[in-house]
């Protein structure tokens, strides 16, 4: 194994000139990925008048990175609509960032930085790299990579960042899935029913860690985790100390015993931030980790939202779990709903869940009491990406969600009182919406423009276009 | 032959159900792992077998809804996504002693793709081709084949993503979700789903329940002509 710090792709491609100083060679590329992610100056900054922005004239203060896959259109343009953009700056408009990546990005916690990953097979494993994106100028801050030696050129490679909250240590779980075996088999054509012999792969997962240290720029790793085989998929955060971490045994395929025993298939186990030896680890409760809202709470505890209604949280010092249920959430629906989980300042968490129209406050130091319920309209797509369909202000005092699926547009709610207190519609129905660092919202939609912002009291500030179908903002 | 599908659970959904409609469900189809805002099937596969008994419908379609971002994303991403399917169909198979796989050898196996989500080729192609090649519970066969449930109008890329896929990674058939005539079980008197041009469309969500206001907890779903969609679902032939 080895780690190195290398200087990839790093640069300055913050506005000045052109606006931006990169060029198709720099775009951070993996080699086995698909998502792309495109920087693009928050609007509510970059759109103030002259006197607002400071003297420099320099434009975002602040960038926001949108993911997605690169689709046909053309590439990034911005068009001012009724907000007053000075007729002589160049309007922003987004800019590549990396392509084929990994894995979905990661926001920071204090929402400084944006992690990203690639994977490229070298002759010798996989190499893995870790880049941070500094929010303020869209730029490389740091970047890492270590190289997963014994890895063959087929196998998939699943990165997941981990921020730890107080902590420079950013966590990164491998998952790592070879192939195992091939077998010939005859599997009938699903038109004809004829059968056809060819050749099945059967794939083996096992989990390995690595440690990337903000301040010395060192990555440590990788430490490869017991367990084999595991499931690929994991949920995981950190606090300032530890690293928590769900993983899922694989089921033996022939022998139904120990499923009929109901024996459990998940465990929880925690790993000293920098270390590949669990401190702990135990059976845990189900359901399997599938991609649900995690995250660090104050207390160090471990909170993940699980079946879209309950709060499991996790001692990170003993590992045992309570569950509490989010009685506004256990509404069952027919379809499945999008769900978030957000940490705030004041120690508190934001959830929402369009599928049943509602939003709330909890407080986890108090068993997740809710302090603050919003109802709305269910939108258009409660499910469908991005996930993030209603957000709250900075202040925490108004909750803006996307509009009525009749209306579409957004609206704004009064946290206190719940009450509807702004719209806007112009017909339009957006998929995701977003609170911009700047106080301005961000809309995304299916087609150009497929980006809209939106000042805090739901005035349309303008739009972009983008080549991307955005599955996620960061 | 209409059925249902629901994020809940049979044994809590099929009484209303039966109380709205007035009628029993050829089928149902569940949620699976990796469904992270859903009741799974695979957490209490028990009993909910005994509600699919129960209903009247011993018959269990299989999808599976990740965090709809990550349809967007790699094939590692994808992969991930199939293993814990295929591991939590494989757990229900177990759990249960009177489900039994398809007669016919075929379980269809549905991704969902909603109407704001894109589908990517690399997450595609290696999610369907996990769950072509996973040989079921050790029997040497490899009885599931991968499906699409999407909106084929939509304009995010979901017919275009499959249209481009080859071998076992074509699926084997589309549900679609649109357009929405809404009704009861006896289902709208046309076949008119919204189709993607390569794959043909087996089964129509018709009926969706916030659009047509159904006080009960299901979406309404038709097979197309000539396709049983109980025969590619799981059997639950006795009560468990």
């Amino acid at each position: 194994m080895r780690s190195r710090r290398r200087e990839k792709a790093a640069r300055s491609f913050g506005p000045g000139g052109d606006g931006f100083g990169l060029n198709r060679r720099e775009v951070l590329a993996g080699s086995i990925g698909a998502g792309a992610l495109v920087a693009l100056p928050d609007l509510g900054i970059s759109g103030l008048s002259d006197a607002r922005r400071g003297k420099s004239g320099q434009a975002a203060l602040r960038y926001v990175f949108l993911y997605g896959t690169p689709g046909p259109a053309t590439s990034g343009s911005l068009v001012a609509t009724s907000f007053p953009v000075s007729r002589t700056a160049p309007p922003p408009k987004p800019v590549p960032v990396a392509i084929k990546l990994a894995a979905a990005p990661v926001l920071s916690p204090d929402q400084a930085v944006t992690a990203v990953t690639t994977v490229d097979m070298v002759p010798d494993g996989a190499e893995i790299t870790l880049t941070l994106l500094d929010a303020t100028s869209a730029a490389v801050g740091q970047q890492g990579s270590l190289t997963v030696p014994g890895v063959p050129r087929d196998a998939n490679v699943l990165v997941t960042p981990v921020f730890a909250p107080g902590s420079a240590i950013v966590s990164l779980v491998l998952a790592i899935t070879a192939p195992a075996g091939k077998r010939l088999m005859h599997k009938a054509d699903p038109g004809t029913g004829s059968l056809a012999p060819q050749w099945a792969t059967t794939w083996v997962s096992h989990h390995a860690l690595a440690y990337f240290d903000q301040r010395s720029g060192a990555i440590a790793g990788p430490f490869h985790l017991s367990g084999e085989p595991s499931l690929a998929l994991t949920s995981a955060a950190a606090n300032s100390s530890d690293l928590v971490m769900w993983t899922t045994r694989e089921p033996k395929p022939d022998d139904p015993a120990e499923i009929r025993a109901q024996a459990s298939l998940s465990r929880l186990s925690v790993f000293p931030l920098g270390s590949g030896t669990a401190r702990l680890s135990r059976s845990a409760p189900g359901p399997w980790a599938a991609g649900e809202p995690v995250l660090t709470l104050p207390a160090g505890d471990v909170a993940r939202l699980v079946r879209g209604r309950d709060v499991q949280v996790c001692s990170a010092r003993t590992g045992e779990v309570t569950e509490v249920g989010i009685p506004a959430f256990g509404q069952a629906r027919a379809k499945p709903s999008a769900v978030t989980m957000q940490a705030r300042l004041d120690g508190t968490v934001f959830m929402t869940k369009p599928g049943v129209g509602v939003a709330v406050i909890a407080d986890p130091a108090e068993a997740f009491r809710i302090t603050g319920q919003i109802h709305f309209p269910l939108p258009a797509t409660p499910f469908g990406a991005p996930w993030s369909k209603a957000v709250l202000s900075p202040a925490g005092d108004t909750c803006y969600v996307l509009g009525p699926a009749a209306t579409g547009g957004l609206s704004a709610y009064e946290v206190g009182s719940g009450k509807m207190v702004g719209s806007y519609s112009d017909g339009r129905q957006y998929a995701g919406l977003y609170q911009l660092p700047s106080g301005s919202l961000l809309a995304v939609r299916p087609e150009n423009p497929r980006l809209a912002f939106f000042s805090a009291g739901l005035s349309p500030l303008g739009t972009a276009d983008t080549n991307l179908d955005v599955s996620a903002v960061f | 032959m209409t059925g249902y599908d629901t994020a809940g659970t049979i044994q809590n959904t099929y009484a209303a159900a039966h109380r709205e409609f007035g009628a029993d469900p050829n089928f149902w189809i569940r949620y699976f792992t990796p469904s992270p805002a859903a009741d799974v099937f695979n957490d209490d596969a028990l009993g909910e077998s005994q509600g699919a008994w129960d209903s009247g419908g011993p018959y269990v379609g299989c999808i599976s809804a990740p965090r709809q971002s990550r349809l967007s994303g790699s094939a590692a991403e994808g992969q991930a996504d199939a293993q814990a399917f295929a591991a939590a169909m494989l757990v229900a198979y177990h759990a249960v002693g009177p489900i039994q796989l398809p007669s016919g050898g075929r379980l269809y196996c549905w991704l969902d793709q909603e109407y704001s989500t894109s589908l990517s080729s690399n997450y595609w192609n290696a999610w369907a081709n996990y769950i072509a090649n996973y040989d079921f519970a050790g029997l040497g066969i490899y009885p599931l084949y991968p499906c699409l449930y999407c909106n084929p109008n939509a304009p995010y890329p979901s017919c275009s993503t499959i249209a481009k896929a080859h071998g076992v990674n074509v699926p084997s058939a589309i549900w679609s979700s649109e357009p929405e005539p809404c009704g009861g079980v006896s289902g709208p008197s046309v076949w008119d789903p919204q189709e993607c041009g390569k794959v043909p469309t087996r089964l129509w969500q018709f009926g969706e329940q916030d659009a047509c206001s159904y006080s009960s907890n299901v979406d309404l779903d038709l097979g197309g002509p000539g396709f049983v969609t109980a025969r590619y679902c799981f059997y639950v032939q006795s009560r468990p």
